[in-house]
């Protein structure tokens, strides 16, 4: 039964982590290689509400905020200059990760923290005692998941962002401003990896590189997703699982290699990813 | 910096050429000097750094010719430096030290680097791969070797590495000389490779791999090689880096490291040998002296520099650096002395021998989707024939000629190409078949000049070296009365870029020529072009079918023009053939009036001149 958790609660951390990835991806075609750097930025928002003795709850909107604005000057200053230069746009926002890094170590010092989490303790399940605030992260993936869903699905900028997606050179030619579209995919991501790195803090402890050992996990889950938030959620809940079966019945190091190799082989099988259509 | 490499010493036929290689002559004696002296100028701390420095500059210039050179971006190069360091760190502690087994370690290491390099490169390069798919394995592969490494427990060292086992017992001078010959060398080495038509074709593949893929060039394999020799390389700088350091540790083959080679790389500058080498000696000796003192800050202005490089100098310092120097005159490359000349007539042999038919589709289809694109076509062609394919824009024309280039394309049916059957033929090996493709749009390469593009182009029938820069090209006669009466042969030296749509579409279409193929497909050869170079492109065919008995298929809306070159002329309409005859038949014909009425009519007036839009 705990590993029925153990899967659920990973794959929704899993999908919390990489939906801010998937969006810039799908719209912008480039890795936003600094995704690590900006969910340890969100990560260390907790440590300043507790250090200021506010509500930990303040921390959600706060780094989502922070994240908007922070990547839309990012995605002036750095991203839009190389868009015709996809891989350097790769290293670029590699670059900007370093920088992140390296700021955070100077403000905070290098050492690890700790940040006090909004839900202590655990519920029991079924028979299991299990941690409360795993578990309530299952619910921030689906409110996450649904609201970019209506976000894309109902709004005129999200049915611009689609049509961005499909095909960015027929939505210019219709008149769709496309670096706006840009410039709100890149903001929302870095948000949403914001407010990822928030939502981690109480599970693990707080360093300057914490973002790093995700990325390449969430890299992985958005390549195979290609621009569908449905099929994010499935190679999360799939890739979930094997991590966590690996880890359990292998070995754990295998397991945190798992979604690595197996995504690696299964873009060899379909390059285009696993994307509807 | 103390040893920074030198060009090789070859003389070429020009002035110019041989004061620029007098002049790499002379950096080549100045950095063995000062290799030399070193142990006696510089302080012992720096030495030991240099020592290091030199073993990563060697990884950095096989990453530069991955990424500068080819356009693969890769992370793993450290993987193979890691591998070539574990080898023999494991090699020493469970073995023990001697020459003997140092030479084992040695091999072993370079052997499992091959290995993983080949598995790898397949994996990566398969036709039809994205680049971000091979930089995504080479992210894949320090994360799984570097887990490797720490699953391994007391064997491997797990997460503090292996220490403490015993080496060569060299002197500090001794290391150096030895790590800053070795680094010597691969520049030496490396230079003189990319300024050979290996090299040359290196950059090629960078600028447009598809046009190498249409010239028969095997791209895949040829990036499958490079990346196996090179991760033989980084296996032997891990090798020396453990012989000297007498530790290795998992953070030698990870992920961090392959990108930290990638900053060197990129500031020191892609697409050159000295940059790189350069920009490693500098920053990692820096990085010694520095981050002692200011250990975040000096990380921070790196990556700060890093981000600004790229967004800015794209091209890496040592270029910019260059450029500024020389006042805007760099010209990257060797100096080039270059002539033609008209190839030996050849009797084409093998799959390329002239068939029955040139050219027979049957029942082909093209589906994307529930689009039908192409709905069962069916037609012959023989050699010396000149067939035009025309039809409105979406008949189907183009996608009808990318199914017989690519045996990939197609939903159903068969193509043969002199009687060969294409099964799902990549388009390299349907040029084997005797095949060549011009597109619609001129693709050249870029950087590469109009000799060099012609090189190129020869690369399946004169094999390349990897070592000598061909001067001479034999082309054959078609492809030369191209180069001639279109006045490319005064541009040999002028970069692809430059020239004029007009000049771009003749070259693109002698490269094409220089395959020697039989069977000719050629996508709006006159798009863009003006009246004389019209003429002289359609006496060119009629000659190709003619005289020369090649199988010329053409698609082309402008009707006057099909109308006074073609033999035969197929119409094709949503996708079906909807005519198939002489010119007179088709010009006579009501369907085909109706088919075009309303967006133009067919030529009954020469005045009334019929010209595509698009």
């Amino acid at each position: 039964m705990s590993m029925l958790f153990d899967i659920l609660s990973t794959s929704g951390i899993l999908f919390i982590v990489s939906c801010g990835l998937l969006l810039i991806f799908g719209v912008m075609k480039i890795i936003n290689f600094a995704h690590g750097g900006f969910m340890t930025l969100g990560g260390y928002v907790p440590l300043l509400i507790t250090q200021m003795d506010w509500n930990p709850w303040l921390s959600l909107p706060l780094a989502f905020v922070m994240g908007l604005a922070f990547g839309a000057i990012v995605e002036v200053l750095i991203v839009k200059p190389l868009h015709s230069r996809p891989l350097d746009a790769i290293l670029a926002t590699w670059g900007l990760g370093i920088i992140i890094g390296q700021i955070i170590t100077l403000i905070f010092g290098r050492g690890v923290q700790f940040a006090q989490s909004p839900l202590e303790g655990t519920v029991s399940l079924a028979g299991t005692d299990y941690s409360l605030y795993r578990l309530a992260l299952v619910g921030f993936a689906l409110v996450i998941g649904l609201s970019i869903g209506a976000i894309l699905n109902g709004t005129r900028l999200g049915l611009i962002t689609r049509a961005v997606t499909m095909n960015e050179s027929l939505a210019r030619a219709l008149g769709v401003n496309s670096a706006l579209v840009r410039l709100s995919s890149f903001a929302i991501g870095a948000g949403l990896a914001c407010l990822a790195g928030t939502l981690i803090t109480p599970l693990s402890s707080l360093d300057p590189n914490m973002g790093v050992p995700w990325l390449t996990n969430a890299f992985m889950l958005a390549m195979i997703s290609g621009t569908s938030l449905v099929s994010l959620a499935i190679a999360c809940t799939v890739l979930g699982a094997a991590q966590v079966l690996v880890s359990v019945y292998v070995s754990p190091i295998l397991g945190s290699l798992t979604i690595v190799v197996l995504g690696a082989l299964a873009l060899r099988i379909r390059p285009q990813g696993f994307a509807r259509g | 910096m103390a040893d920074s490499g030198a060009s090789p010493a070859v003389s070429l036929d020009s002035n110019k050429g041989w004061n620029r290689s007098n002049s790499g002559f002379v950096l080549l004696v100045g950095a063995v000097s000062i290799l030399i002296a070193s142990p006696w100028i510089l302080p012992e701390f720096m030495q030991t750094i240099l020592i290091r420095a030199c073993l990563y500059a060697v990884v950095a210039i096989t990453v530069d010719l991955l990424w500068g050179y080819t356009g693969i971006l890769t992370f793993g190069q450290a993987a193979f430096f890691g591998i070539g360091a574990y080898a023999t760190g494991l090699v020493f502690t469970h073995i023990g030290f001697s020459p003997t087994m140092a030479l084992f370690a040695l091999l072993a290491g370079i052997a499992v680097s091959m290995l993983i390099a080949s598995l790898v490169g397949i994996l990566s390069f398969y036709p039809g791969a994205t680049p971000l798919y091979a930089t995504v394995l080479s992210l894949v592969l320090p994360i799984v070797v570097t887990q490797v490494i720490f699953s391994g427990g007391t064997f491997t060292g797990s997460s503090s590495g292996l220490t403490g086992y015993e080496s060569f017992n060299l002197s500090i001078a001794g290391w150096l000389w030895l790590c800053g010959g070795f680094l010597l060398m691969c520049t030496v080495l490396a230079r003189r490779f990319v300024q050979s038509d290996t090299g040359r074709l290196l950059i090629a593949i960078r600028e447009n791999e598809s046009r190498c893929d249409y010239l028969g060039i095997n791209t895949s394999r040829i990036k499958i090689l490079l990346l196996v020799c090179l991760s033989a390389v980084s296996s032997v700088a891990g090798f020396l880096y453990a012989c000297y350091g007498m530790v290795v540790a998992p953070e030698m083959a990870g992920f961090q490291f392959g990108t930290e080679i990638l900053i060197w790389v990129a500031l020191g500058g892609r697409g050159t040998i000295l940059g790189p080498v350069i920009g490693t000696l500098l920053i990692d000796v820096s990085s010694a002296y520095l981050s002692g003192d200011f250990p975040f800050v000096w990380k921070l202005f790196l990556g700060l520099s890093f981000v600004i490089v790229i967004v800015v100098m794209p091209k890496g310092l040592l270029p910019a650096f260059i450029q500024l120097v020389r006042r805007g005159k760099f010209t990257p490359g060797p100096s080039q002395q270059g002539r033609l000349q008209v190839a030996g007539e050849r009797r084409l042999d093998g799959l390329a021998s002239q068939g029955n038919l040139a050219l027979s589709v049957k029942g082909v289809q093209r589906r994307f989707g529930s689009l039908r694109v192409l709905k069962d076509v069916n037609f012959v062609a023989r050699h010396g024939e000149l067939l035009s394919l025309v039809g409105p824009n979406g008949a189907g024309k183009t996608t009808l000629m990318r199914c017989i280039s690519d045996g990939r394309e197609r939903s159903d049916g068969e193509i043969f190409l002199n009687d060969h059957p294409i099964g799902k033929l990549s388009p390299f090996e349907c040029v084997k078949l005797g095949i060549g493709r011009k597109f619609q749009t001129a693709n050249v390469f870029h950087d590469l000049t109009v000799f060099d593009a012609l090189a190129v182009a020869r690369t399946r029938l004169d094999r390349p070296s990897v070592w000598e820069r061909t001067r001479v090209i034999s082309l054959p006669l078609p492809a030369m009365s191209i180069v001639q009466t279109t006045g490319l042969d005064a541009l040999l030296q002028m970069p692809c870029r430059l020239l004029s749509h007009g000049q771009k579409q003749a070259l693109e279409l002698a490269m094409v020529l220089a395959l020697e193929p039989n069977i000719l497909l050629l996508d709006e050869p006159t798009a863009g072009l003006t009246k004389p170079e019209r003429t002289e492109i359609g006496r060119t065919l009629t000659k190709l079918a003619e005289e020369h008995k090649m199988c010329v298929v053409l698609i082309e809306h402008d009707l006057d023009f099909v109308c006074d070159i073609s033999s035969r002329v197929i119409v094709l309409h949503q996708g079906e053939i909807v005519l198939d005859g002489s010119v007179d038949e088709v010009v006579h014909s009501e369907l085909v009036r109706d088919i075009y009425s309303g967006s133009f009519g067919m030529p009954e007036d020469p005045a009334d001149n019929v010209k595509e839009a698009s």
